[in-house]
């Protein structure tokens, strides 16, 4: 077999590229940067309404309560804040770059992400726990005992359903980062 | 800015190649490649602004693709099944003899073969020799993987060399 042959034989597979619509991939497109804009527009009011809620009424009355709400709030919006600035940084470097940089790139990318998950992610979750461990004492009082067990049994399973997510994604992203270094 | 009547042209012109380029990094799996591929030309009209003309807009193109496939954090598949699609058509007319039975046969083993021994690449090497299949200029596949047009004549000489020795060898 020749050098000729092996571009033959590429070129004699079926061309089958199913091709879609550009104007489907264009609406597909436009889709995808409307759900970012909203995500984004969400955050941004997530925050704006705590730092109002903090600073105007939280200050004035400030007691376990407030603090477990910030807590839990401000861990769960810098931990989502970091994943969106990681994700757009890391799409930024895909349309830009060359593969040979992108493939460096994508390597620290992935170590980054290591420190991200074992690191901050675990710092958040623990925050998040304590910010409800502060707020259970006010719930046990203002609740019956059937909502209280309700929101400590759903808080307590939430916790688990998010964790084993954030783990399945480290194992994921564990998994590449060995591919590439390999 | 490229407007959606050239987004049409460039997608009718590049697609296809694209396409193909995202089978050689999906093994052959058409499933995969086609997400692939849809994915870096919405990847294409979504940062359309970004493109500022520095390269040419196939080289834009085609970056975009290899860095999607090479995003991609599925994991490698351990056994390669080419999809039966994308083999040579089996279809023989009526007065077709056996000797393009086999001829078809032959050709079906060669291409799993050469997925599997593209497969074996590491990802500069597949990116290299995928684009160069495609027909390419050398100039573009330079530009796009990010390395000095001598060092890729080298290289491509090398890859295609040890490929046709793994197609035939299975090794």
């Amino acid at each position: 077999m020749e050098n000729d042959q092996l571009t033959e034989l590429w070129e004699m597979q079926a061309n089958d590229s199913s091709n879609f619509n550009p104007k489907d991939i264009i609406t597909k497109a436009k889709k995808q940067r409307n759900s970012q804009y909203i995500s984004i527009t969400v955050m941004s009011l997530t925050v704006v309404v705590l730092f109002i809620y903090t600073f105007y009424y939280a200050f004035n009355h400030w007691n376990t309560f407030n603090l477990g709400l910030t807590l839990m709030i401000t861990s769960l919006t810098f931990r989502i804040i970091l994943e969106f600035y990681s994700l757009y940084r890391k799409e930024k470097q895909l349309i830009s770059m060359a593969q040979k940089s992108y493939f460096a790139y994508l390597k620290k990318y992935y170590k980054a992400r290591q420190i991200i998950n074992f690191a901050v992610t675990p710092i958040c979750i623990a925050v998040y726990i304590f910010g409800f461990y502060l707020l259970l004492p006010y719930f046990k009082d203002y609740f019956s005992k059937g909502f209280y067990t309700y929101i400590l049994i759903s808080g307590i399973f939430s916790l688990i359903g998010v964790s084993a997510i954030i783990i399945k994604s480290i194992i994921k992203e564990k998994r590449f980062l060995k591919q590439l270094l390999s | 800015m490229i407007t959606e009547q050239q987004f049409t042209n460039i997608y009718n012109l590049h697609a296809s190649k694209v396409h193909r380029l995202c089978l050689g990094y999906a093994s052959g799996d058409n499933e995969i490649a086609k997400e692939w591929c849809q994915e870096a030309f919405i990847k294409v009209w979504k940062y359309r602004k970004s493109f500022k003309g520095k390269s040419s807009i196939e080289t834009w193109i085609f970056r975009i693709a290899v860095n999607v496939c090479l995003g991609d954090l599925r994991k490698t598949k351990k056994n390669i099944t080419v999809n039966d699609g994308l083999l040579p058509n089996n279809n023989n007319d009526d007065d077709n003899d056996d000797d393009n039975d086999d001829d078809n046969d032959n050709n079906e083993s060669n291409i799993k073969k050469m997925y599997h021994c593209i497969d074996k690449l590491n990802e500069q090497n597949r990116a290299l020799i995928l684009l160069e299949l495609e027909n390419i200029p050398q100039t573009t596949i330079a530009e796009t993987v990010g390395i000095a047009h001598g060092t890729l004549r080298t290289r491509l000489s090398r890859i295609r060399k040890s490929l046709l020795k793994c197609i035939k060898n299975g090794k």
